[in-house]
C-alpha cells in the first residue's frame, strides 16, 4: 500500500510539470486556407515563399528572416536597414515558379515557412507538399490589401512580436480611415478615371478584381481598364485609352512618362494635358502593385493627393518619412525623398 | 499439280477504282512465272492484291480453296512470302537478323526466335552462299547480296509461294544474273515462285510460264517461247523486239531492234 | 557452291563484347549513389547510406533529423522520381523512332507533351490542387494522341505513318494554340510563374507518393513493349513489307503507340516537360547495344533513368537556384547530339 501510493503522488507531481511543458512545445495555428499547422511555440527563423511574404516579414520581424526571396539591387539596398538588406536570397517556394532549391532552404533551418497571396486551392495542395517534404510548417496568409491590419496583427502574434504588430496594424488602420473620411463626400460620378499603363509601351494594363489594380478600389477610383474585361493582365490598344480618356495616368515606366509627353498619339489625353501622369516610386518595394503585399499602403497616402489633389492638408514628404521609419525601419534623407517623389508628385 | 493461287475474273484497284479486270491466271505448285508487261499495266497494283495486302474489287482470288481475304496476316504468311525490292532498312540489323523476321508468322506472339530460328535462317544463307555475310549490316552489303538476303528470308518463312516484285530492279548486269541464278536453284524444289521483271529475257531465263499484262489485262498466257514473242512484245511496249536464241547464253535473248521505232 | 560457316553463337558478335551490356546498368548503379550524395545540404556517403539503411530496416540511424529529412523526403524520391521519367522517355523513345522509322523522332511526335501541357496549365489556371493538375497532365496527354490517333485512322489509302506524322503536327499546333491563350488570360502573380516553370520541367517538389503514382501506368506501359520486343524489330520495315511477314501492323501499332503514351504521359505528368532524353538516350543506346528491340529496350530504360538522376543532381547542385531540368537537358543533350552528327559516328551505325 505504502509503495502504492508512493506512485500515485509522484505521477502526479510529474503531470503537474510536465503538462505546462508539454503545452509549450507546439501549438495549431490555422492558416487563411483552413489548414491546421502545428507550429514551435518560438519561432526565430522564418522562411519568406513569395515576395509579399518577404516584405510582410521584413516589415513585422526582419530579425527573424533568413533571407530575401529576390536579393534586393543596390538602389533597392539603399532604403532599406542593415543588416537585413544584406541576407542573403532564398528563391521563390513551390508553386510560385519554383526556384528555391529545398536543400538550401533546409540547411537554412527555417523554424516556419510563410507565403501571402491569393488562396486557392493549387496552394494549398502545394504547402501541404513541402510540409510533408521537409517536414516545416507552411502557412498560408491571405494578402489581400483591405485585411492588411488583421494580416499584421496575425502575422505579428505567430512571430511573438505582438506589440510590433499592433503599432504597425493601428498605423494601416488609422492612414485607410483617414483616406476613407477624405474622400467621403465626392460622388461617385466625380471620382478619378485612372489608367495604370505598364511597360514601355503603356499598353499592358490590369483589368477588374486583378491584384495590381486592389489599391485603385481601395482609394475609391475608377479603374477606366475595369471595363476591358476582368483577370489579371491585359494588353490593351491606344484607340480604348483614347475612348476611355482617363483624368489620371500611372505607370512604373520612366520612358513611358517621358515618352507620353511627347508621342502625338496620347498628346490629346486629358491626363497628358492637364500633366497628371505619375510614375509610381519602387524603391525599396513597389508603392502601387509589385509585389502585391503590405507595402502598398503606402500608396494610400500617395494616391490621396495626386487623384484628390487640395482635399487633405498634409506634407507627402513627411508622411513618407513617417512610413518608411515605422515599417521599413530607415531614416530617409531629404535627397532620397526628393528622388521617391520626382517623377511622382504634384508638380 | 496443285493449284496454288487462282485469281477468276479478278478486278483489282485501290480506292474504289479498279485499274485492272478480267484477270484469270492461276499459279500452280512448283511452277515459276514470270509476270512482265510495261509501266503502269498495273504489275505492282495486282502482286499487293495477290499478297492480299489489297482486296479485290471484284471476282474471286483464292489461295488453297480459301478466298485471300480469309486468311489471317499470320496464316497467310505461312504460305506465301513477300520478297520486294531490297533497298536499305532504317536500322542495321545483321544480315542474319533481317532472315530471321521471317519467322514471325511461325511463332509467338511474345516470343522471340529460338535456336531453331536461327539454325533454320543461318542455314538459309548458307544455301544461297550468303553465310559469311551472317553478321554484316544488312545496309553494308551489295545490293545484290541484300536481294538475296530477302529471298533467303522468304525461304525461312517455309512458304509455298514466293512472290518477288522485280527482284533485278536496280541491279548491276552481274548481280542481276547472280539473282536470276538463285531463281534457278530454287526451281524445282516445289516452289512456287512468281516474279514481275521488266526484262522479257527473264521469261527464258528463269520461268516455267510467262503473263503479259497490259493496261490491267492479261493479254498472253503460257510457256515462255509461245507467250514471248516479237508479235506479242511489240503489242506490249510498242517497239520491234528481236527473239533469237543465243547459243553462247543457252537461252533465247530479246533486244529491241533499234532505229525503225515505231508508234502503236 | 554454297560456303558453309560455322554458326555464330549468340552472344559473341562479331564487333560486339559484353562490354557495352553492362555499361548501361553499371553507369546506373554509380549515378544514383553520387546522385543520393549530392546537394546542397551536406550529407556525406556514409550518411546517407545510414539513412537509407535505417528507413530500411526500420532501425533508428541516430543522424540528425534534417539529414534523414534531405535523403529521405527530398533526394530519394527526386532520385526514383527521375529514374522512372527518365526511363520512361527514353522507351517511349525507342519505340516511337522505330515505329516511325526515323531515329531522329522523340516521343512528342503526336503530342502527348502538348496535350500533358494543356491539361496541367489548365489545372493551374483552374488553382486545382497539385493532384489534380498532374491528373489532368495525364488525361490531357492521353486525349492528344488519342485525337491524333483517331485523325489518323480517318484517312484511308496512304502511309498511316506518315498521316500520324501529320495529324501529330496540326493537333500540336492547335494545343500550342491554346497553352499561348491560357498563359495571356492567367494571374501573372501566381499562375503564370507556376506555369512557365511546369513547362520547363522540374523535380523539385517530388514526393515519394507521386513516384509512387506514376508507377502503375509506366508499368502497363512497360509490359507489352517487353512482350512484344521482337515483333517491334519488325515494325520498323515499310507497311506492306511488315504484314506480308504475318504482323498485323494496325493493332501492333496501336498496342505500342499506347504502351509508349501511357509511359510517357505519366511521366510527364509528374515532372512537367522534359525534353531531349527521349530523343538522345535511344540513340545513344542504340550505338551501345544496336538496334534488336530486344537489347535497345533495357539499355535505353537504363540510360534515361540514369541520364534523368544526374542532371537532376545537376539541376539541385550547380546553382543557388533550381535549375529547370528542361533547360538542362537541352543544354547538355543537344550539343552532344550535334557532335554525333558531326563527327559522323551516327547513332544508328
Amino acid at each position: 500500500m505504502f509503495p502504492m501510493r508512493l506512485l500515485l503522488v509522484a505521477f502526479a507531481a510529474l503531470q503537474l510539470v510536465l503538462m505546462p511543458a508539454l503545452a509549450q512545445a507546439a501549438r495549431l495555428f490555422t492558416d487563411a486556407a483552413g489548414r491546421s499547422v502545428e507550429i514551435p511555440d518560438r519561432v526565430e527563423r522564418v522562411l519568406a515563399a513569395g515576395p509579399p511574404a518577404s516584405v510582410l516579414l521584413y516589415v513585422v520581424s526582419p530579425e527573424k528572416m533568413v533571407g530575401w526571396v529576390r536579393s534586393p539591387s543596390d538602389a533597392e539596398k539603399q532604403f532599406l536597414a542593415e543588416p537585413y538588406r544584406d541576407l542573403p536570397e532564398t528563391g521563390r517556394l513551390t508553386g510560385r515558379g519554383n526556384t528555391a532549391n529545398i536543400e538550401m532552404v533546409l540547411s537554412m533551418k527555417p523554424d516556419i515557412i510563410i507565403d501571402v497571396g491569393t488562396i486557392d486551392p493549387t496552394y494549398a495542395s502545394l504547402a501541404d507538399r513541402v510540409q510533408e517534404q521537409t517536414g516545416i510548417p507552411y502557412v498560408l496568409i491571405d494578402g489581400a490589401f483591405l485585411r492588411t491590419p488583421e494580416t499584421l496583427r496575425e502575422v505579428a502574434g505567430l512571430l511573438g512580436v505582438e506589440a510590433r504588430g499592433e503599432e504597425l496594424a493601428s498605423y494601416a488602420e488609422r492612414t485607410m480611415a483617414w483616406q476613407k473620411e477624405t474622400v467621403a463626400d465626392i460622388a461617385p460620378e466625380d471620382r478619378p478615371k485612372v489608367y495604370y499603363g505598364r511597360g514601355p509601351d503603356g499598353l499592358e494594363t490590369g483589368s477588374a478584381g486583378s491584384i495590381n489594380m486592389e489599391i485603385l478600389d481601395v482609394v475609391g477610383a475608377h479603374n477606366v481598364a475595369a471595363l476591358a474585361g476582368s483577370g489579371g493582365l491585359s494588353n490593351v490598344s491606344i484607340e480604348q485609352v483614347l475612348g476611355w480618356n482617363p483624368d489620371v495616368i500611372l505607370t512604373l515606366s520612366p520612358e513611358f512618362q517621358k515618352s507620353v509627353k511627347t508621342d502625338p498619339t496620347w498628346a490629346n489625353l486629358k491626363a497628358v494635358k492637364d500633366g497628371r501622369v505619375y510614375r509610381a516610386p519602387t524603391l525599396p518595394f513597389g508603392w502601387f502593385d509589385s509585389p502585391p503585399g503590405v507595402n502598398r499602403l503606402m500608396s494610400v497616402t500617395w494616391l490621396t493627393e495626386i487623384l484628390y489633389p487640395g482635399k487633405a492638408e498634409f506634407d507627402m514628404g513627411e508622411r513618407t518619412r513617417e512610413f518608411y521609419r515605422l515599417f521599413y525601419q530607415v531614416e530617409l534623407t531629404q535627397e532620397q525623398i526628393d528622388q521617391l517623389l520626382a517623377d511622382s508628385a504634384i508638380k | 499439280m496443285a493449284v496454288m493461287m487462282s485469281a477468276q475474273d479478278l478486278a483489282f484497284g485501290y480506292g474504289g477504282k479498279a485499274i485492272g479486270q478480267g484477270v484469270n491466271i492461276s499459279v500452280n505448285s512448283g511452277e515459276v512465272m514470270c509476270l512482265m508487261g510495261p509501266n503502269g499495266c498495273g504489275k505492282t497494283t495486282l502482286f499487293r492484291t495477290l499478297l492480299g495486302l489489297l482486296p479485290p474489287l471484284g471476282g474471286r482470288l483464292e489461295m488453297l480453296g480459301r478466298p485471300v481475304q480469309a486468311y489471317t496476316r499470320a496464316e497467310f504468311a505461312r504460305h506465301v512470302a513477300y520478297v520486294p525490292q531490297a533497298g536499305s532498312s532504317y536500322f542495321p540489323f545483321t544480315v542474319l537478323n533481317v532472315v530471321m523476321m521471317a519467322r514471325a508468322s511461325r511463332i509467338g506472339t511474345f516470343a522471340t526466335p529460338s535456336a531453331h530460328d536461327r539454325t533454320l535462317s543461318f542455314a538459309a544463307l548458307d544455301r544461297l552462299g550468303l553465310a559469311h555475310l551472317a553478321e554484316r549490316s544488312f545496309n553494308e552489303i551489295s545490293g545484290g547480296e541484300r536481294q538475296m538476303t530477302l529471298i533467303a528470308r522468304a525461304l525461312v518463312q517455309e512458304a509455298e509461294l514466293i512472290v518477288m516484285d522485280e527482284p533485278t530492279a536496280s541491279l548491276d548486269f552481274g548481280n542481276q544474273a547472280r539473282v536470276l541464278d538463285c531463281i534457278n536453284e530454287l526451281r524445282g524444289s516445289g516452289l512456287s515462285i512468281v516474279l514481275s521483271t521488266h526484262d522479257p529475257g527473264h521469261a527464258f531465263a528463269c520461268a516455267d510460264r510467262a503473263v503479259l499484262m497490259k493496261q490491267g489485262h492479261v493479254v498472253a498466257d503460257g510457256l515462255p517461247n509461245e507467250a514471248v514473242t516479237p508479235e506479242s512484245l511489240h503489242g506490249l511496249y510498242g517497239v520491234e523486239v528481236a527473239v533469237e536464241f543465243m547459243q553462247g547464253a543457252g537461252r533465247s535473248i530479246c533486244a529491241p531492234a533499234l532505229g525503225r521505232f515505231r508508234q502503236e | 557452291m554454297s560456303k558453309s560457316g560455322a554458326l555464330p553463337e549468340a552472344g559473341s558478335r562479331a564487333g560486339r563484347s559484353l562490354f557495352p551490356v553492362l555499361l548501361p546498368p553499371l553507369l546506373l548503379a554509380v549515378v544514383v549513389i553520387l546522385a543520393l550524395s549530392a546537394g546542397k545540404y551536406d550529407v556525406s556517403l556514409s550518411d546517407m547510406a545510414r539513412v537509407v539503411w535505417s528507413r530500411l530496416t526500420g532501425t533508428p540511424s541516430g543522424l540528425d533529423a534534417t539529414i534523414e529529412t534531405v535523403v529521405w523526403n527530398v533526394r530519394l524520391p527526386r532520385v526514383l522520381a527521375g529514374l522512372l521519367v527518365g526511363a520512361s522517355l527514353a522507351a517511349a523513345g525507342c519505340v516511337y523512332q522505330g515505329l516511325f522509322r526515323n531515329p531522329l523522332v522523340s516521343p512528342d511526335i503526336l503530342g502527348v507533351s502538348a496535350g500533358a501541357s494543356l491539361g496541367a496549365v489548365g489545372g493551374i489556371f483552374l488553382s486545382l490542387p497539385v493532384l489534380a493538375i498532374q491528373g489532368m497532365a495525364f488525361a490531357g496527354g492521353l486525349a492528344a494522341v488519342a485525337l491524333v490517333y483517331a485523325i489518323g485512322s480517318m484517312v484511308r489509302g496512304r502511309d498511316p505513318v506518315l498521316v500520324l506524322v501529320l495529324a501529330g503536327v496540326a493537333v500540336g499546333a492547335l494545343v500550342g494554340a491554346c497553352i499561348s491563350l491560357l498563359k495571356v488570360l492567367a494571374d501573372p502573380y501566381n499562375q503564370l510563374p507556376a506555369i512557365t516553370f511546369w513547362l520547363l520541367g522540374s523535380l523539385a517538389s517530388i514526393t515519394r507518393a507521386d513516384a509512387a503514382s506514376i508507377l502503375p501506368a509506366m508499368l502497363l506501359g512497360l509490359v507489352p513493349m517487353v512482350l512484344l520486343r521482337w515483333r517491334m524489330n519488325l515494325m520498323t520495315l515499310d507497311e506492306e513489307e511488315a504484314r506480308a511477314l504475318g504482323i498485323e501492323t494496325g493493332r501492333l501499332r496501336l498496342i505500342l503507340v499506347s504502351a509508349a503514351t501511357l509511359m510517357t504521359a505519366a511521366a510527364v505528368s509528374v515532372s512537367g516537360i522534359i525534353g531531349w532524353v527521349g530523343l538522345v538516350m535511344p540513340h545513344i543506346a542504340r550505338s551501345l547495344v544496336g538496334p534488336d528491340f530486344g537489347r535497345l529496350l533495357p539499355a535505353s530504360l537504363m540510360l534515361g533513368g540514369g541520364y534523368m538522376v544526374g542532371v537532376d543532381a545537376l539541376a539541385r547542385t550547380i546553382a543557388g537556384i533550381e535549375v529547370p531540368l528542361g533547360i538542362l537537358t537541352a543544354v547538355i543533350g543537344a550539343p552532344f547530339f550535334l557532335w554525333l552528327l558531326v563527327s559522323g559516328r551516327r547513332g544508328w551505325q
